[in-house]
């Protein structure tokens, strides 16, 4: 089915004319979409929602668009919905910790917003800067500090949410602590925009460690590395993230292409001082690494031209895993609290599944980062969840399939 | 106790038809042992610590996740909406069975399944106490985080319900922070598992969503808890200033300096007066209120912290700041702000019991309008509260005996609410929406926001089948008027929690 000329102008009555772009920008998969807008408010979003809904097409929310190859391909692609324009800090209270933003600032903008006072959103840094908040929150991805700090969904205090209904929802407020009704921001948090759009987030924010260091340890072989990484996790030091290298993932980032842990140090001077001395003491070997490295590992992450899958494994066994990941010619590494591992390199579909076989038998998961679509379309990208639950949720809120039709499977 | 001229709804005479043929089912499927069905057994559950009053028309104690979900399906057949329901400490009548049917109490389902000490994981049925839980980690050096004042009698299954928090949340999160994976109970009696045994899972966080819904999504049968590493040191401090508002201060300052100690709790100068004699924790008599501070991390850290958390207090005009030296003398320090509930209730015939959230910059004119409402109704108040989340807990106190009491004390409370909702705050930092303050959920949300949170409701399949009349307004049967939903939030006094 194919959109047409009177759908197409349907939208553009339902919104101011300066909105609309080029359709040929917005490419996702291949596709080309029918048509593109950019609006600058959740009313407008809304209104473009719900205009899309009774007249059948389906819209794809687009931030940065560093992330539209996570989840199945869609299904179906009428209306490019471009958020960027959703560029607003709305407040900022630095003395409460708190900020509110509209969806499409990046978090580049956000987090020198926050600095200047000496604050920041402490969620793991982006592959580039130019990624969105709501895209951010719906793509729910983390990287080495996750285990140390929360998560986006655990920062998150309030948010307005535009839906193919039309209205424009709130959960939450601006206080750091609240159980007036439903967590219903949750619930948009990893959902890849199958749920609703999200507009507007209040966050709460963190101080700014005064001092941060990035250590590099080094120890025999990968299982060594495993067991140095969980006594300085023991230690409970001043850290960031501790993360395992596997060798051809060291290489990746520039250092010797030796097993190795990585560790960020994060806290007030006196703290700082301390935990640098005790990591010295944990691994006389300890020297400073390129803070560079940090940065380098995420693009490692982030694909282009390669498979990249996330594994959870618990924390004791992320080792054996990495080990066994680089002797099948992946590069992989572990951030060790939270029980991740990443691999990147070439594989194939069979051996994806027999993976994420291995990662469920130990109460962890299998999620594909990056992948081209056909290997998308072989092997379910997320992983098993609650699909009746997720099927009811999507009836509800979104009972027409308008939000990325297909993102979660045939027919959500 | 009495308060029987109240507007509580009264609780069902007589047995609905097919009473008989429910009872004959639940026992078949989960042993006569585990049913309760004689009106002199259900008495005890009819209210939870509030007085709100609603006598279940039976009540089962479920041994296996199985029974739950053979007693949700019995009860669905027989048409009779379902409670669950856990140690009864909730304080906004989440567990009053409104409208009958079957409370489901897992207390008989309390088992610590698992201590997985490499990976910091617990695995606990729901009936487990959250200080049983706490006590059984801390050998290995670790500790679950969420520690509500009542963690000596709260089930672990009524934390995950009501994302409960502590005087520990401040630095660490509530319950939704530590709950890594749920089996739950669905209506329709359908088992689930919600999350997994790590920090993250992919998807749709189904997990995060629960944690909060007060039992009208689905019964929690297991839970999946994230434990930390306890801090290698901790320094606990008491800051003395003249007034509630000059501690008020003092919280926000802390909070400037970029410090976020993992507790700062404030009790005033009434519940000092109530918890000194008993406890002889060496609090001053004479102070206006004091903040209980607590910091914690590397020994290095926390002197830094600690001496600038007593700069920021000294120049918001603390007069006194006290240092706990020993363990003995930090516990003793804690108990205070433990025992002080106990302290009111013991003070007073009730008391009103009320939660509200601010903005932490918001906080000394807010408690300014705190002391000035209640003095305006003649209540005497007692504030005992997690400041540094800007989570406010004033008591008021009177006697129901007295002609026009209950209801003055319930429009004084009210105008409290307000005060909060105008100050940028929320109606409930932790104990819950429950039956009490469904009705000031349209101060909040818009209709549209509230049918979107029943769309959640539908999509799980609870709309009016589990723990029906909670959480959001309206609702078959339920009893209308905000007055007697409020009386959900009262307590009696004497109670020892
Ligand atoms: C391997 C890898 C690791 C990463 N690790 C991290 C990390 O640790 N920390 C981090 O912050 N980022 C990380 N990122 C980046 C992050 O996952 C996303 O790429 C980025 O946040 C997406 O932002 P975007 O603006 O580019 O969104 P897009 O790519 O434009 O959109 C991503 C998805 O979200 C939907 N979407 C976008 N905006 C909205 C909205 N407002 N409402 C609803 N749905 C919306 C889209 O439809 C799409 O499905 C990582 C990326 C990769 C590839
Ligand atoms: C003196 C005192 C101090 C308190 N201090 C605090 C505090 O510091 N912080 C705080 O947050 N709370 C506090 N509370 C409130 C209360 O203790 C918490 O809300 C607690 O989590 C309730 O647990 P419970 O087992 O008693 O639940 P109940 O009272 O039995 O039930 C509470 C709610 O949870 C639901 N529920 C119970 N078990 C389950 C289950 N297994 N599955 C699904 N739903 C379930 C019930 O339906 C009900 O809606 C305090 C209470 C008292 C009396």
């Amino acid at each position: 089915m194919t959109a047409t000329a009177t759908d197409l102008d349907r939208l553009r009555h339902a919104l101011p004319r300066d909105l609309e772009r080029s359709s040929q920008h917005y490419v996702v998969d291949g596709v080309t979409p029918a048509i593109a807008f950019a609006p600058n408010d959740g009313s407008e979003v809304a209104a473009l929602l719900h205009a899309a809904d009774e007249a059948g097409l389906t819209v794809a929310p687009l931030g940065a668009r560093t992330a539209t190859g996570l989840g199945r391909p869609l299904a179906r692609y009428d209306v490019a919905l471009d958020l960027r324009g959703l560029e607003r800090v709305i407040e900022y209270v630095p003395e409460d910790l708190v900020v509110t933003v509209q969806a499409g600032v990046t978090l580049a903008t956000l987090q020198a917003t926050l600095r200047e006072h000496g604050q920041y959103l402490p969620t793991d840094p982006s592959p580039g800067d130019e990624v969105t908040v709501g895209g951010l929150l719906a793509s729910a991805r983390s990287g080495a500090w996750r285990g140390h700090l929360p998560a986006a969904r655990d920062l998150i205090l309030g948010m307005a949410v535009a839906l193919p209904s039309g209205d424009v929802v709130h959960s939450g407020g601006r206080v750091v602590k609240n159980v007036t009704g439903f967590d219903m921001h949750r619930m948009h948090t990893g959902a890849l925009g199958a749920l609703g759009v999200v507009v507007e987030a209040t966050f709460k924010l963190t101080p700014l460690p005064a001092v941060t260091r990035t250590l590099l340890l080094s120890a025999a072989n990968i299982e060594a590395c495993g067991d140095l990484a969980r006594r300085v996790w023991d230690a409970s030091l001043a850290v960031r993230a501790i993360t395992v290298l596997g060798a051809r993932a060291a290489d990746g980032v520039m250092l010797p292409p030796v097993p190795a842990v990585l560790v960020e140090v994060a806290g007030s001077p006196a703290s700082a001082e301390r935990t640098l001395r005790e990591l010295r003491s944990l691994a006389p070997s300890a020297g400073e690494a390129p803070v560079e490295t940090w940065g380098r590992l995420r693009r490692l992450a982030a694909g282009p031209g390669a498979t990249v899958l996330r594994l959870g494994i618990p924390p004791a066994e992320v080792e054996t895993t990495v080990a066994a990941l680089e002797r099948s010619g992946m590069a992989a590494w572990a951030h060790l609290a939270a029980g991740v591992v990443i691999a990147r390199g070439d594989i194939a579909a069979s051996e994806v599944e027999a993976l994420r076989a291995l990662a469920v038998e130990r109460g962890g998961f299998l999620q594909i980062e990056v992948a081209s679509a056909a290997l998308r379309k072989a092997v379910d990208p997320m992983g098993e969840q609650e699909r009746l639950l997720v099927a009811a949720l999507k009836q509800q809120f979104d009972p027409r399939g308008t939000l990325n039709p297909g993102r979660w499977g045939a027919g959500l | 106790m009495a308060t029987s001229s109240t507007a509580a709804p009264p609780a069902s005479p007589g047995h609905p038809a097919g009473h008989a043929a429910l009872v004959r089912d639940l026992q078949n499927a989960l042993g006569a042992a585990a049913v309760l069905h004689l009106p002199e057994d259900l008495i005890a559950f009819e209210y939870d610590a509030t007085i709100e009053r609603a006598l279940p028309e039976v009540v089962v104690f479920p041994a296996t996740t199985e029974d739950v979900s053979a007693a949700v399906r019995i009860a669905e057949q027989h048409l009779r909406p379902v409670v669950p329901r856990g140690s009864g400490s909730g304080l906004s009548g989440g567990a009053v069975p409104l409208t009958g049917g079957v409370l489901v109490v897992l207390t008989k389902m309390n088992r610590i399944l698992e201590i997985d000490r490499a990976n910091r994981v617990a695995v606990l049925q729901p009936g487990v106490i959250n200080l049983q839980l706490q006590e059984a980690v801390a050998p290995h050096g670790l500790l679950f985080a969420p520690d509500p004042s009542s963690q000596r009698v709260c089930s672990l299954g009524g934390n995950v319900a009501n994302n409960s928090g502590g005087p520990h949340t401040l630095a660490h999160g509530s319950t939704v922070n530590h709950v890594l994976g749920l089996e739950v109970v669905l209506p329709g009696g359908r088992i689930t598992r919600l999350g997994g045994r790590l920090v993250d899972a992919p998807g749709i966080d189904l997990r995060g969503l629960f944690v909060g819904s007060e039992g009208t999504l689905g019964i929690v049968t297991e839970i999946t808890v994230r434990l930390v590493r306890a801090a290698p040191a901790v320094r606990t401090l008491v800051a003395v200033f003249d007034s509630v508002e000059a501690a008020s201060e003092a919280v926000s300052a802390i909070i400037r300096r970029g410090i976020i100690p993992v507790a700062l709790e404030m009790l005033d100068r009434e519940i000092i007066r109530l918890v000194e004699p008993r406890i002889h924790a060496g609090y001053p008599l004479d102070a206006g209120a004091v903040l209980l501070i607590e910091v914690e991390g590397l020994a290095e850290g926390v002197d830094a912290d600690g001496a600038a958390v007593e700069e920021a207090c000294h120049l918001a005009g603390a007069r006194e700041i006290r240092v706990a030296h020993t363990a003995a003398e930090r516990d003793r320090l804690w108990e205070a702000r433990k025992v002080g509930i106990g302290a009111i209730g013991a003070a007073s015939p009730a008391f009103y019991l009320l939660d509200g959230v601010v903005p932490r910059t918001r906080l000394p004119a807010v408690m300014r309008g705190v002391m000035e409402t209640s003095a305006r109704y003649g209540f005497r108040v007692a504030n005992i509260f997690h400041a540094g989340d800007g989570n406010l807990h004033p008591n008021l106190m009177f006697d129901p005996d007295e002609e026009g009491a209950t209801a003055r004390v319930l429009e004084c409370a009210e105008e409290i609410m307000r005060l909060c909702v105008d100050a940028g705050g929320a109606v409930t930092g932790e104990h819950g929406i429950g039956l009490e303050k469904r009705s000031y959920m349209e101060w909040i949300y818009s209709p549209a926001d509230l049918a979107a949170m029943h769309a959640v409701r539908v999509a799980f399949g609870g709309a009016e089948r589990f723990n029906p009349c909670k959480v959001l307004p309206g609702g078959h049967g339920c009893a209308s008027g905000h007055g007697a939903e409020a009386m959900a939030a009262i307590r009696r006094g004497s109670d020892s929690v």
